[in-house]
């Protein structure tokens, strides 16, 4: 367990810039995500940390020391990766005690030590199978196993669980955490799951071509996505372009009020489908006379597609919410950020009229 | 395909076993026709391999286990008892064991960095070596003796370059045991080059950087983790080498000493000089079952590897 610093780390293959000059410290016991789409660099950054890329520039330091000319074999890091990577001829047991047995660790010392890291991953008595007669979930877990028991300093996640079932997928990524806490490890998921990153993480950091571009706790980039691609990755987002006139946000069919800052020139206005209200049909001060497109019911929620003059938005209503396809209504809008020339945005939140149908 | 064909055109002769009476004529003559088909389409090869094969092999081995007294065929092992106990016969054995050992050393010696680096490789230079690598599988066997001749004979090309830079004395291995060990790896780069690259790709990046990420070094990644997983090509590639090996006649005919010989040639002379054709067909029958023995080893691997990825799948 340590403390992980990387400093201007920057890879290039070729004239391609993969990581474009990251600094990013991560706490001791802390779990940071690192999400963003494919591409974006994340494994590349999670590569040069594990040691199997070198940086064209920078330095990665754990603990307070420099790593960076250190070969992955010399690196205090473990690493899960992406795809099942169990040696095949091995049995379980030999899988997990491989990396042990490479540091001449006594016989029963390593018993012990593969015993407990089964343990943890709840598949004892697995020890003698064959990696061919385990599920894609259990190969997992035995390679979480064959990481933690080296007592890496920082642990390595690259997309661990994108390979199984969604069930399988949420009730791994638990475990997953439980551990994690259970050790106090300090440990680096790499994921394009925005919900298996809010989930998980302490902090997140969000990658776009090579660069972070926010770094924040989960609740914080939800709530306030600093730059548009953020607002855009993270959850579902309505993005409408608009004109500031007056201290007025010109939408078609609503005007919203700019808020302080907010100069006169283009806009954009970033409304979570969650921050919407439906109101009855008629004319209400920054709403929306619309239409609704379509309803679909997801369980707890129904999401709805409402056509509007700013064209299609996204709503989400509680599966109580009495909207039918086809219907007029008027949509509120609870809460909005604008963003303006890549600065940060800057946060509206309106009081919701008494006759809201919606809450 | 066959397997799937013939699977499918069976189980619609037992569905249709069991449905006789309520299914169609048409249908039924239809189903029966695709299995009549199947068994067709594999007739062929299968009569050729029973009539030119099994038959006569199954012949030679009787003739060489029967003896005629008095016009009575009767059992006897004496063909057997005469050619072990004939020194120049055991010692062409032996010495046809010993240069295929040799040779077959010499393969993975020479074939095993050669394919490591292909699959481990990329770039202009990896192709380059990959084309000289299966050059000689364009070369047919008689043109590079009579290269290779030319090239390590007395007075050969290697010897007049010795020479000219001062290194006298060469002794050539023309008409030697290395000779042939030399014509034969030649011979047998490509295959075996082309069967463990096929072996060494099997074995993901990810499963190597996954055994470099707990500590281990080159050399542990390759005793530990690459040669065991490639144990079945190898395998694979030392039955078939063996069996090319432990048969051939050209390469030892051209290029190798008078004696001791290789079993082929050995064989060759003792029918088409000596004019011995019962101790030649003793001779085939003992190289055939050494030679059938590595064969099962080489079935028993592609077996065991297909049932692999069968579970696998």
């Amino acid at each position: 367990m340590a403390t992980l610093d990387l400093i201007g780390l920057t890879k290039r293959f070729g004239s391609v810039t993969a990581v474009d000059t990251v600094d990013l410290t991560v706490a001791d016991g802390e779990f940071m995500c690192i999400l963003g789409p494919s591409g974006c660099g994340k494994s590349t950054l999670l590569r040069m940390i594990a040691g199997f890329e070198m940086p064209t520039e920078g330095d990665i330091r754990i603990g307070g020391e420099s790593v960076t000319p250190l070969g992955a074999n010399k690196r205090p890091t473990a690493m899960v990766f992406q795809k099942y990577t169990l040696w095949p001829h091995m049995r379980v047991f030999d899988n997990i005690a491989f990396g042990l047995q490479l540091r001449r660790l006594p016989r029963a010392e390593i018993a012990r030590k593969v015993e407990e890291a089964l343990a943890l991953v709840s598949l004892s008595g697995y020890e003698g199978r064959f990696p061919s007669q385990l599920s894609g979930g259990q190969q997992q877990r035995v390679a979480l196993a064959r990481a933690l028991v080296l007592e890496p300093k920082i642990l390595l996640l690259d997309e661990p669980f994108s390979s199984l079932d969604a069930i399988l997928r949420v009730r791994l990524r638990e475990e997953l955490r439980r551990i994690q806490r259970r050790l106090k490890i300090t440990a680096i998921f790499v994921t394009h799951d925005q919900e298996e990153a809010l989930t998980l993480a302490d902090r997140i950091a969000v990658m776009n071509s090579g660069r972070v571009e926010q770094l924040a706790a989960p609740t914080q980039i939800y709530d306030n996505p600093a730059t548009l691609f953020v607002a855009d990755f993270i959850g579902a987002m309505n993005l409408l372009t608009a004109q500031v006139r007056g201290g007025q946000i010109a939408l078609d069919g609503v005007a919203l009020d700019a808020p302080d800052g907010v100069r006169d020139g283009a806009v954009t206005v970033a409304i979570r489908p969650e921050d919407l209200a439906l109101l009855p049909d008629g004319d209400h001060a920054g709403a929306w006379r619309a239409s609704v497109e379509q309803i679909s019911d997801l369980g707890h929620y129904r999401r709805a597609i409402l056509e509007t003059p700013s064209g299609m938005i996204k709503i989400y209503l509680p599966k109580t919410a009495a909207a039918e396809e086809g219907s007029a209504v008027s949509a509120f809008v609870r809460r909005y950020l604008v963003y303006q020339d890549g600065a940060p945005p800057r946060e509206v939140t309106r009081p919701l009229p008494a006759q809201a149908l919606t809450v | 395909m066959f397997r799937r064909l013939f699977s499918n055109s069976l189980s619609q002769v037992k569905t249709r076993r069991m449905t006789t009476t309520q299914a169609p004529t048409a249908s039924f003559s239809r189903k029966w026709r695709g299995a009549a088909l199947a068994y067709l389409l594999v007739a062929p090869p299968l009569l050729l391999m029973v009539l030119l094969i099994f038959i006569p092999a199954l012949q030679s081995i009787a003739r060489t286990l029967t003896i005629s007294v008095d016009g009575v065929p009767g059992f006897s092992l004496s063909r057997y008892t005469a050619f072990f106990s004939d020194p120049i016969s055991v010692n062409n054995l032996i010495f046809t064991f010993q240069v295929t050992l040799l040779t077959l050393a010499a393969i993975f010696v020479v074939c095993f960095p050669l394919a490591l680096y292909l699959r481990f490789s990329s770039g202009r230079i990896a192709s380059i070596v990959q084309i000289l690598a299966l050059f000689p599988l364009f070369v047919p066997g008689i043109i590079l003796c009579y290269a290779l001749i030319r090239f390590l004979g007395t007075r050969g090309t290697l010897d007049t370059v010795l020479s000219l830079i001062g290194i006298t004395g060469y002794r050539t291995p023309y008409l030697k045991p290395d000779a042939i060990i030399i014509g034969l790896v030649w011979e047998a780069i490509p295959f075996t080059v082309l069967v463990l690259t096929a072996g060494l790709r099997q074995v993901s990046d990810s499963l190597i950087e996954s055994a470099r990420d707990v500590g281990a070094d080159d050399w542990t990644i390759f005793r530990r983790i690459i040669l065991p997983l490639i144990a079945r090509p190898a395998l694979i590639a030392f039955s078939l080498n063996f069996l090319g090996i432990f048969g051939s006649y050209t390469i030892p005919y051209l290029l190798g000493p008078a004696a001791p010989q290789m079993m082929g040639v050995f064989m060759q002379q003792t029918f088409g000089q000596y004019r011995r054709p019962d101790e030649a067909e003793t001779q085939a029958v003992i190289t055939f079952i050494i030679c059938a023995f590595i064969g099962f080893l080489y079935v028993r691997t592609v077996a065991r590897q297909r049932i692999t990825h069968e579970k696998d799948e």
